[in-house]
């Protein structure tokens, strides 16, 4: 149907390659000529009064030609000159003096219609971010209960280090260092209040006002504080390592039940660690660091933490640890993850 | 090949008998001896036809594995092990993804195969059932003794005997025959049997009288003759052996199907691509950037769209099954609907293939009997006297009879013995008349010269029912035979003698129903003077009664008729742009008669006879609009080049080809295909199988074809009535549109699948839709609601428009894609990532926070990833998070495709128009949402699958975005509705 609409106006495009398409497209349209569709013919004609929409109709045919004839892939080297010549053609089309004729306006109309769709899911996240809180995330039980993680952190959960070369216990130091330098008693004390221990420090401001933090100096560490030993134990085959508790906003401990931390053996002889310490010495969470109020507001919170002191561990084997809360509330024993109240690690101390 | 194409050329007709003797040196009395005939057995072969190679199972089992769209899916599976082994082989975590997917690629198209294997084989056991098994005899005379042997042990050169109702055991040279007659319709398409005689009568072996072919009937009488051929060289067994030759090529769904794959790949490795460059250039190492290569181009790969089809087509041939069209093959099922020229065979096809009465002229009036097949109903002057002289003669003087013990069928059903037009008669007379058994009991038949090609007329004598003592003579034939013996005419039960003007007016009769391609007899009898009163010994070989001065009393004549649902059948046809040809090995007078009568030749037609006429004229000088019509014979067609025939292809839209060959229906198919039809081929016999197989669909006919022709066709008339193609053509059209839309669904999801994967890549988003989420949208929810397009009925006649042109009107297109890709499907991916924005923004990560965050949220031994709001995470408890975002994002994608399932209900119309009548695709709906919601809800499903219970609130991120594709798509259609042939319907409407 449009095929013979176009043969007819063909002499308009003295394009070799046209006639040569028109000239197959005859031989169907004969093939298949009706009377209905000279009606249908007519009525076309009349339907479609501007000329540029039937142009671009043309060039979709023409692309859909091309495809096509790829599509059958001729082998000739003849075909491949004449499929240039169309894709030049589609490109910069001379007679309309249009480039990508077709494309472009097709990019046009997807440009706006894309637009649109961003100016939807703007509006979209838009009502979104007026229905979020910035202060308490809206839901939190998928981050309860708390996770564990220890430090110093190395991508790796496994202790190795040979008591007599520095050089395998040297980054464990830096990294405990790194990150006690924001536990500085005297930056803790420029920062933070002294908050009284035992009850949580409930600061029932309003939500956007900014909440103090409770200090928690590098000095409750003792002697894991590095501030006595800077090698933290790992020169003598006694490494400290620091357990802190993740964040949650809103979280707060069983009253009057600290959270304790206890570590040991995980598989294997109980024997294998003879001593740890805790520091402090409650291996406890005090409750004045709860509740957490959120980063936007309690910009100077500090984690609390724990260290255990492995003060008496076999040596030259590889001994797993397990680390866990306990408490009213705290779950650790979580099958499918194993940092959920507690952590799993090994010491493989060598001397 | 094309050696088998051309014409037999044989010449044993042509011999003398002795030339004949000397050829086979076999003697003409006493046949071969054993010895000799043992000889040439081991020779020659026995005489049996090679059957066509099949194909093993296993064959046709691995086609089902690799065919078409299977492939695409192969190489996906390959695809995701290759990136499986390299993530093995360069990191110790690697997800098992990619090998799940892979595997479960592997299933989907095993499953399918195995699925539409079985399909296949159904219909392949169907047509096991139709083959007779019986073993043929053949009674052959060696050393003058008759002998009854396996037909395979017949040789070149022996001396065989047939009867009546035997098959004929080869291809034989009759040297005597006495009233034989064979059915060559499987051969020929001749509906009436031809007489056999040992006289060469036609230079064409096929006309000649003195041939009888192998596997044709006789149908009456005796003949002897000799073997010319046996087995693959018989004429049979050229055509068997032309026909399992031929190839046949891809079906247009194939083909379509073969398009589609090269866009959607196109598309795939377009996309995988740019987005290698773009990892690459995002500083991915070139190890990860292949992988993300391969899981674009193999998230690309609709894994459900497969098995869809297959199902959508089966649901299909299981609709046209019921309606007796058998498809043997599964992508036959569409072919129909693109079909643009069908070529039908004359006889079983258009007509019932069985003579009967169809016009009477007496008493100068020509009345039309009842050719329906019901023969119920429609009577004419019955009453007059001139009617009851007619009958009696019809009736006595006949030897065709009922068989035993068919009282109970009606009379039409009934099977007789003897002669095609003789037995019309008979039923023509025991419906409108009488009991013939009683007639004939009352009037015994004393005396009765038979019919034969000599004399054209039979004679009987009869004693006269009234007066036991006077005898009557009837007598019947060919009409101007008859007339030379009367001398008187009856007109409303009195005699008059003949005149001019009745003689002009029977010449007119005659003509007419000539002229309509009937098969004409004429009736007269004498009442016998007293002297030849009982007891009279009438000698009818010399002849010594009165034969002259008969009264002439009408004219009866016969047609094999058109089956009464055929004319309609044409008509829509006609309404569907769908050319009808008929092409026959009949004559061409009885082939243009049947033609006008189904409308094949439309009524005022003018025909066009001579073409050799036109051809001298250039072609610019005749208008072609004038002709519409011609008849073309067989010896004019093969003298056509291709050029001439594609010429008279092209200009006459009403086609009659008669005469034709085996050979020729072959080549007018040939050269339908050539002009760009997609050719259905309708036949019954022998002789039409090469066609069949050549077609892009044969149609044979489940009652009457031959063996051959349905071993040959795609499709089986399990009704012989060529109206089940109309219901063909129309399921297989609304199976197109239907498979465009179900298409249409299913890739439009394909986007919301992707682009998280893209986002995953470039903004280091986590990801927000899974493998295993993705393949529960492609081969879970989506599957139902997709197949359920299937049930959807049409959208507006399509029986009234044109077949659609292979060429342009694909089944994927790239309006289509643009319409699933680039506009619905990007508002379905909008919907999801909106759902999984909220989804973790509401858990603490707000969306600004996540890009970049890839590596950070994918390293396990990181526990303590911090928030927007500065809580901690494990590794597990964020991924807890994010499988819930991907089932937030899997059950949007669902919300989504409720509203894209309904907008995909029309290409057209709206929904509003269109009505929710589709049952089947309610229940989609509904299935969709209980799988979604019992894959999120059930306990466990988190081990299992990794999802997660998502609360209400999460359901409903997406309606707005449902709501909107609805919207968009109904003003899109009300647009092109209002401007038919519009830029936005050439640039939207697939």
């Amino acid at each position: 149907m449009r095929r013979q609409l176009r043969s007819r106006r063909a002499p308009a495009f003295p394009h070799s390659y046209r006639y040569r398409l028109d000239d197959q497209d005859e031989v169907n349209q004969n093939y298949l000529a009706d009377e209905e569709e000279e009606a249908e013919e007519e009525a076309r004609v009349m339907l479609v009064p501007d000329l540029e929409e039937e142009e671009e109709e043309e060039e979709g045919e023409k692309e859909e030609k091309k495809e096509e004839e790829e599509g059958q892939g001729q082998p000739t080297g003849n075909t491949w000159w004449w499929k240039l010549q169309i894709m030049n053609e589609y490109l910069w089309d001379p007679e309309k003096r249009m480039f990508l004729a077709r494309t472009g306006l097709i990019l046009v109309i997807y440009f706006f219609f894309y637009a649109s769709l961003a100016a939807v899911i703007t509006l979209c996240v838009y009502t979104l971010f007026l229905n979020i809180s910035p202060y308490m995330p809206t839901f939190t039980e998928k981050v309860k209960p708390p996770g564990v993680m220890i430090r110093p952190f190395a991508h790796s959960l496994n202790f190795n280090f040979n008591v007599s070369e520095p050089d395998t216990w040297q980054h464990y130091v830096i990294s405990l260092n790194g990150f006690l330098q924001g536990y500085n008693d005297s930056l803790q004390e420029e920062m933070n209040v002294d908050c009284p221990p035992g009850q949580y420090f409930i600061q029932d401001a309003n939500e956007d006002e900014d909440k103090k933090a409770c200090q928690f100096k590098r000095s409750f560490l003792k002697n894991c504080s590095g501030l006595d030993d800077p090698t933290f134990g790992y020169s003598t085959g006694q490494p400290c390592i620091l357990l802190k508790m993740n964040r949650i906003v809103g979280f707060r401990p069983e009253l009057g039940d600290p959270v304790k931390v206890s570590c040991k053996v995980q598989r294997g002889d109980e024997n294998d660690i003879r001593s740890i310490n805790y520091y402090p010495e409650s291996a406890s969470f005090d409750l004045r660091y709860y509740p957490y109020y959120g980063k936007l507001t309690h910009v100077n919170y500090t984690s609390p933490l724990v260290a255990m002191h492995f003060t008496d561990v076999v040596k030259n084997q590889a001994v797993p640890v397990q680390c866990q809360l306990k408490g009213k509330g705290i779950i650790n024993d979580v099958i499918n993850d194993r940092f959920v109240g507690r952590v799993i690690f090994t010491l493989n101390i060598e001397t | 090949m094309e050696g088998l194409k051309k014409e037999v050329v044989m010449n044993d007709h042509k011999l003398t008998l002795e030339q004949l003797s000397t050829k086979y040196s076999v003697d003409l009395t006493k046949g071969l001896s054993p010895k000799e005939a043992q000889e040439i057995l081991t020779r020659e072969g026995p005489n049996t036809l090679t059957p066509p190679p099949t194909t093993p199972e296993w064959v046709k089992f691995c086609k089902q594995l690799f065919g078409g769209f299977s492939i695409l899916l192969w190489i996906g599976a390959i695809l995701c092990f290759m990136a499986y082994g390299i993530q093995m082989y360069f990191s110790e975590h690697a997800t098992r993804d990619n090998l799940y997917l892979g595997i479960v690629l592997a299933v989907v198209v095993v499953t399918t195969g195995c699925f539409s294997y079985y399909q296949e084989a159904k219909s392949s056991r169907i047509m096991e059932s139709f083959k007779s098994m019986v073993p043929q005899k053949a009674l052959v005379i060696r050393d003058g003794e008759k002998m009854q042997i396996n037909a395979q042990n017949v040789v070149v050169g022996d001396l065989v005997e047939v009867k009546g109702g035997d098959r004929i055991p080869a291809d034989i040279r009759l040297i005597s025959a006495e009233g034989c007659k064979v059915d060559n319709s499987s051969l020929t398409g001749e509906s009436e049997p031809q007489t056999r005689s040992p006289d060469f009568t036609h230079e064409n072996p096929l006309e000649t009288q003195n041939i009888c072919f192998f596997s044709t009937n006789c149908v009456q009488g005796t003949a002897r003759g000799i073997v010319i051929a046996t087995g693959d060289s018989t004429m049979m067994g050229r055509i068997a052996t032309l026909t399992s030759g031929l190839a046949a090529g891809k079906t247009p769904i194939a083909r379509e199907i073969e398009h589609f794959i090269h866009l959607i790949t196109s598309v795939a490795i377009f996309l995988g691509v740019v987005f290698f460059g773009i990892s690459i250039i995002l500083g991915y190492g070139w190890l990860e950037a292949v992988i993300f290569l391969i899981g674009i181009i193999v998230a690309n790969v609709p894994e459900g769209l497969l098995a869809t089809v297959t199902v959508c087509l089966t649901l299909t041939a299981k609709r046209m099954a019921r309606k007796n069209c058998l498809v043997k093959n599964l992508e036959a099922v569409e072919t129909l609907g693109s079909t643009s020229t069908i070529c039908s065979d004359k006889t079983g096809t258009l007509t019932q293939n069985r003579m009967t009465v169809a016009h009477l002229w007496f008493d100068k009036t020509i009345y039309k009997a009842d050719t329906s097949e019901e023969q119920i109903g429609k009577t004419f002057a019955k009453s007059s006297d001139t009617w009851f002289i007619l009958a009696g003669i019809a009736g006595l003087c006949n030897r065709a009879e009922f068989k035993a013990a068919q009282e109970t069928l009606p009379i039409a059903k009934r099977a007789t013995a003897g002669d095609a037009s003789e037995s019309a008669l008979l039923k023509f007379i025991e419906q409108y008349y009488s009991s013939v058994k009683e007639m004939r009991e009352k009037n015994p038949k004393v005396a009765e010269i038979p019919f034969n090609s000599t004399n054209k007329y039979q004679m009987s004598i009869h004693l006269r029912e009234d007066s036991s003592q006077d005898h009557v003579l009837m007598m019947k034939g060919a009409p101007e035979r008859i007339l030379e013996f009367c001398s008187s005419y009856m007109l409303n039960g009195h005699e008059y003698p003949i005149d001019d003007e009745m003689k002009e007016a029977f010449q007119n009769a005659y003509l007419e129903l000539g002229g309509l391609g009937e098969r004409v007899l004429g009736f007269c009898f004498l009442n016998l003077p007293k002297t030849f009163s009982k007891g009279f010994k009438f000698n009818t070989d010399k002849i010594n009664f009165p034969m002259n001065n008969l009264c002439f009393v009408g004219l009866i004549s016969m047609i094999d008729p058109p089956r009464a649902a055929v004319p309609d059948a044409v008509g829509k046809c006609r309404n569907a742009g769908i050319k009808v040809i008929m092409v026959t090995g009949d004559h061409p007078i009885t082939a243009k008669a049947i033609a006008r009568g189904v409308g094949i030749i439309s009524e005022g037609a003018k025909i066009e006879e001579d073409i050799t006429a036109q051809l001298k004229v250039p072609n610019s000088q005749i208008n072609n609009r004038e002709v519409k019509a011609i008849v073309v014979h067989g010896s004019e067609l093969k003298d056509l080049s291709s050029e001439q025939l594609d010429n008279i292809l092209q200009s006459h839209r009403e086609i009659v080809f008669a005469r034709t060959s085996p050979q020729q229906k072959l080549i007018i198919v040939e050269g339908c295909q050539r002009l760009g039809a997609i050719v259905a081929v309708t036949g019954d016999g022998v002789n039409d199988s090469p066609a069949l197989k050549k077609a892009d669909i044969g149609i044979a006919m489940g009652i009457a074809g031959s063996d051959v022709s349905k071993e040959a066709a795609d499709m089986i008339l399990l009704d012989d009535n060529f109206a089940s193609i109309v219901t063909g053509v129309e399921e297989g059209r609304l199976i197109f549109d239907n498979l465009k839309k179900s298409i249409a669904y299913t890739l439009t999801s394909n986007i919301p699948e992707i682009t998280p994967f893209l986002l995953f890549i470039i903004l280091s988003i986590p990801l927000p839709l899974g493998t295993i989420t993705i393949l529960c949208i492609d081969l879970g929810t989506d599957m139902v609601p997709a197949i359920s397009l299937a049930y959807e009925s049409a959208e507006s006649d399509i029986m009234k428009r044109a077949p659609r042109n292979p060429k342009t009107d694909n089944l994927v297109n790239h309006r289509l894609i643009g319409m699933a890709y680039g506009q619905i499907g990007v508002i379905q991916a909008l919907a999801g990532f909106f759902t999984y924005f909220v989804i973790l923004a509401e858990n603490g990560f707000k969306p600004l926070d996540l890009l970049g965050i890839r590596l950070n949220w994918e390293n396990r031994y990181l526990n303590d990833l911090e928030d927007s709001y500065g809580q901690q995470w494990t590794f597990e408890q964020r991924k807890v998070v994010e499988f819930t975002c991907q089932t937030a994002f899997f059950v949007s994608i669902v919300v989504v495709q409720w509203s894209d399932l309904i907008i995909c209900k029309t290409r057209r119309n709206s929904v509003f128009q269109q009505g929710m009548k589709n049952k089947i695709l309610i229940f989609g709906l509904l299935e969709e949402t209980l799988l979604a919601a019992f894959l999120s809800y059930t306990p466990g499903m988190d081990v299992a699958l990794r999802m997660y219970p998502l609360k209400i609130f999460w359901w409903l991120c997406a309606t707005p975005y449902s709501l909107l594709i609805f919207i968009y798509d109904e003003i899109r259609k009300f647009t092109i509705r209002r401007h038919p042939g519009g830029w936005l319907e050439s640039e939207t409407y697939y």
